[in-house]
């Protein structure tokens, strides 16, 4: 991490894929406000010190270079044609005093990397602890990577405390949503089978309920589960380099759910009543045990007390193309803001490779729902047109949406063909084109929440963009026969003008071609055939 | 002669289009879409791209799309938006479309065709008139297709119509003025100085011509130089740089934008190793030139014989040819009607062009959409297509050659030659 100061670089944000799909309608909100998660595939954005654009594109050249070896992620790919300088979607962050005005945002993308555990192992080995203690001793790659949904991402700002030398500050996040009844399985549990009868959970309130029939009951209700199961190991300790001020493991749960702890673990709940957190002794492995709450009985808990219902994202986000065919498409993007009364504001960014050429005056915005407003919701745009194989296209759009309806985005796109060199390996799989990043900016009123005074993230999938291709097999055939056709037309051409005119029976006797040529030939031949015969005679 | 004579055919044409635009309403769009119709230097859509861009003060040519000549700009931004009130930009398109075949009109009725100043051919009475001639233009389904479709190419077909047909009538600066405009919106055009100005230099009238070749043809290259330089600096004044001229002529002469065509270029560009494009890009524009000073020197009698022919090659064999090309060189070929019964293949070529012109449209479509097909298919229509044209191109030479050997020899007329 040495490198990052000569270079004169003042904080960046990398993000290694995610896997899976973040399912908003049953999950809610992102973790972080989505703020420290990338989209699928690399991602990389960084603040650079420079005085022209050349200057920073040098630095973000060294800067993705050291940070490919350093991750072992293909970053070194982030050339020109991937790199944008968004306008309106990032902010900086940390202390940065007045040398904001020479700063350069670029960002990159790589859509089709996917993560591997040797993305893990330099990850954890930033660590202090280097993955050997504290909570990052869970973390095994047959689990992370078995997650339904998974992200990790670094994040490095400068933090300058009055009158001290400014440090630089990494934040490294990893996020996981696990599926308790997938990672409680064994270890050697390799083929999936359906589970005996007795072990289905059932919704017993369908009136159609009975022995033989099951209609499966919520995913999160009624469900026990430990750290060790899950995770196949016990917590080993606190690393003793951490701040021992933060609890090292928190939980969101309401607080009339049961929580069994190991010995000596401490126990702080958060006023609200909805998580609570623990403390844990530096040298013990610990585990937490959630069991199983009854239902009926004295004590009858319902699913209220078992799990904390999750927030409301403030916008929901689907990006898709429309249309069929190889030769062009279009792009529909649907936004719906579900809150009731607030509308929301935010910065939709698209980086989109050069390929994609987008028609721009076919942009188009549609409301539907509450208000009746077509006109303006787009408040302002900033495009910046691909140039063929120099740079991607950058559109970033700011959009208003007013409470409770829908936005429809459209707009048109010309698929181009390459030169065959330029496809992949597997060009008929198409073109992973970089997801969307919807920024929402903070509420600007008074008297909003605070969960929006602050910018949040959105990132909508990657689609995958098919090309008309060549056929690969026959650069030579195509080259042989192009060249025939040009030299029929020329050599008929060319004959029919350099040539006299003659009557049929007029001009040197020995036909022309290859007849009088043949005919030479015969006529040679057969004296030399006769010669030969009368000598042997 | 008049524009009485031609009133009912321009009205009957312009019905036509109007018909064809209003009850057909999807019908421009879907040419516009098409690739045989819209090249990447002509399209209609990526002409309204460039306006959206240029309207909203982003430079179109600091992009990938627009790669037409600036002036289309401010003429086209003076028009209500296309998507609004097409009806304008129809009525823009069909006033072209009739322009162009007034001069073509023009040109027939001189005769220039027939008997040129050094040469009067011996069949000088057998030819169409002028009404028919631009009825044939006019009516060509390649021509309805293509102003249907609204490529830019239309004012280059108008301005080289034009020039020619200014060249014939004694005004050789309006005629070098016309194929400025020509060059400047396509390039291409300014290989035609050459046999062009060989035209003007007969058709000079008595009154103030110039004696010496060599004086006249200086005068008319700095009319052009003069004009196109004009042109330049208005667009420089315009756009505020120079990138037009990367973006408009660079990309005909690099090949950057590989869209499918029906021309030779595109599939061989794709298909060419990385090592040897630059020097195949050489020769392909090597060979489209070579043309020109051949046929000037070997045609030098009948100027517009070689100016017919060299149409011919150029939608052949230009970057991105287009049928609104093949809708020019066949605009010109009736003015020969008099060497017709020379031709050897007109039933081979002709079919191999309406074959080929049936069958792209749906391999085309068997690659794109169907994908039962491979880019193969395609090709393979674009090489039968080119063949099928430089067959009857070069059918044409033969023919007027003959024509012209016959006033020699006008005892062989009807008899067997050959070529020696």
């Amino acid at each position: 991490m040495k490198l990052r100061l000569r270079q004169g670089c003042a904080g960046w944000s990398f993000s290694l894929p995610i896997l899976g799909r973040w399912d908003a309608e049953s999950w809610g909100a992102r973790p972080w406000d989505g703020t420290k998660e990338g989209g699928t595939g690399v991602e990389l954005w960084a603040w650079l010190q420079a005085d022209t654009e050349d200057e920073a594109d040098l630095k973000w050249l060294t800067l993705t270079n050291a940070l490919s070896g350093l991750f072992c992620a293909s970053l070194n790919f982030i050339d020109e044609t991937r790199t944008t300088r968004p306008v309106m979607s990032f902010q900086p962050e940390g202390d940065h005093g007045s040398s904001l005005d020479n700063l350069h945002l670029l960002h990159g993308v790589l859509p089709h990397e996917i993560v591997c555990t040797e993305n893990l192992t330099p990850f954890l080995k930033l660590l202090p602890c280097k993955g050997k203690a504290g909570i990052s001793s869970l973390l095994d790659g047959h689990k992370l990577f078995d997650a339904s949904w998974q992200s990790m991402a670094i994040d490095v700002r400068p933090v300058c405390p009055e009158g001290q030398e400014c440090v630089l500050q990494i934040e490294q996040t990893i996020d996981m949503v696990l599926d308790i009844e997938r990672s409680k399985r064994p270890r050697g549990y390799t083929i999936p089978r359906p589970p005996p009868g007795h072990d289905l959970k059932c919704n017993a309130t369908k009136p159609y309920h009975s022995g033989d029939t099951c209609f499966p009951s919520d995913f999160a209700e009624g469900q026990d589960w430990s750290i060790d199961q899950i995770f196949g190991k016990f917590l080993k300790g606190t690393c003793p380099l951490t701040d021992p001020d933060v609890p090292p493991v928190c939980i969101h749960v309401p607080e009339r759910r049961d929580i069994f702890t190991t010995a000596n673990a401490v126990e702080l709940k958060n006023p609200d009543g909805l998580s609570r957190c623990y403390q844990v002794p530096s040298d013990e492995q610990f585990s937490m045990i959630l069991p199983r709450m009854s239902r009926d009985g004295d004590n009858a808990k319902t699913i209220e007390d078992e799990t904390v219902e999750p927030e409301t994202p403030l916008l929901y986000a689907e990006r898709s193309f429309t249309g069929h065919g190889q030769e062009r498409g279009g792009v529909q993007f649907i936004l719906t803001n579900p809150s009731p009364d607030t509308s929301v504001e935010f910065v939709y960014m698209e980086s989109l490779p050069w390929f994609m050429r987008i028609y721009l005056h076919t942009l188009k915005a549609r409301v539907e729902g509450q208000s009746g407003a077509n006109d303006g919701i787009i408040e302002e745009i900033y495009y910046r047109p691909a140039l063929d194989r120099a740079r991607g296209t950058q559109l970033e759009l700011r959009v208003r949406i007013p409470p409770a309806s829908t936005v429809f985005l459209t707009y048109d796109f010309e698929k181009s063909i390459l030169r065959y060199t330029e496809y992949p390996p597997d060009a008929n799989r198409g073109f992973d084109v970089a997801a969307s990043i919807i920024t929402i900016l903070p509420s600007t009123s008074l008297d909003a929440p605070p969960s929006r005074r602050k910018i949040s993230n959105l990132r909508t999938t990657s689609l995958l963009l098919s090309l008309p291709t060549p056929d690969f097999s026959m650069p030579y055939n195509v080259i042989i026969f192009t060249s025939t056709a040009i030299a029929l037309a020329f050599g008929g051409l060319y004959n029919i003008l350099v040539r006299r005119f003659v009557g049929a029976n007029e001009g040197p006797e020995t036909a022309a071609g290859l007849k009088g040529l043949l005919a030479q030939l015969v006529k040679r031949l057969s004296t030399k055939f006769k010669g030969a015969k009368g000598k042997t005679e | 002669m008049g524009f009485h004579d031609t009133a009912g055919l321009y009205g009957a044409a312009a019905a036509l289009r109007l018909a064809l635009f209003t009850f057909f309403p999807a019908l421009p769009d879907l040419l516009t879409s098409r690739v045989e119709v819209s090249t990447p230097v002509t399209s209609f859509k990526r002409l309204q791209e460039g306006l959206f861009l240029y309207s909203h003060n982003v430079s179109p040519y600091d992009g990938g799309v627009y790669h037409q000549a600036p002036l289309l700009l401010p003429l086209f931004s003076l028009l209500p938006n296309a998507s609004m009130y097409p009806f304008f930009t129809y009525l823009v398109y069909i006033v072209v479309d009739i322009a162009t075949a007034d001069a073509l009109y023009q040109i027939a009725e001189s005769g220039e065709a027939a008997a040129s100043k050094l040469f009067t051919s011996a069949r000088k009475d057998r030819r169409w008139s002028g009404y028919v001639v631009a009825a044939i233009f006019l009516f060509n389904p390649f021509t309805i297709a293509t102003c249907l479709g609204r490529p830019t190419n239309v004012f280059t077909t108008c301005a080289i119509l034009h020039a020619v047909a200014k060249a014939i009538s004694g005004h050789p600066l309006t005629s070098m003025l016309a194929l400025s405009f020509a060059s400047y919106l396509s390039m291409y055009p300014v290989l035609l100085l050459p046999p062009l100005l060989l035209l003007a230099y007969d058709r000079q009238n008595a009154t103030n011509r110039v004696d010496s070749l060599v004086q006249f043809s200086l005068t008319a290259v700095l009319a052009v130089v003069a004009c196109l330089s004009t042109l330049f600096t208005i667009s420089y004044l315009l756009t505020g740089s120079w990138e037009f001229f990367a973006s408009t002529y660079g990309i005909q002469l690099t090949l950057t934008d590989l869209t499918p065509n029906v021309g030779l270029w595109w599939y061989f560009f794709i298909e060419m190793f990385d090592s040897f494009r630059s020097f195949f890009l050489g020769v392909f524009w090597l060979h489209l030139s070579s043309y020109v000073g051949g046929l000037s020197i070997r045609v030098r009698s009948q100027p517009l014989a070689a100016i017919t022919i060299l149409l011919g090659i150029f939608s052949i064999f230009k970057p991105y040819p287009s049928i609104a090309d093949i809708s020019l060189s066949l605009a010109v070929v009736p003015l020969f009607r008099h060497v017709f019964p020379l031709m050897r293949y007109t039933f081979f070529a002709a079919s191999t062009i309406l074959y080929s012109a049936f069958l792209g449209p749906a391999f085309y479509y068997l690659w794109i959409y169907a994908g039962s097909g491979n880019a193969n298919f395609f090709y393979a229509i674009t090489l039968v297509w080119s063949l099928g044209q430089s067959l009857l191109v070069s059918d044409l030479t033969f023919a007027i050659l003959r024509d012209e050997w016959e006033v020699e020899r006008p005892e062989m007329a009807g008899k067997e030659i050959r070529q020696i």
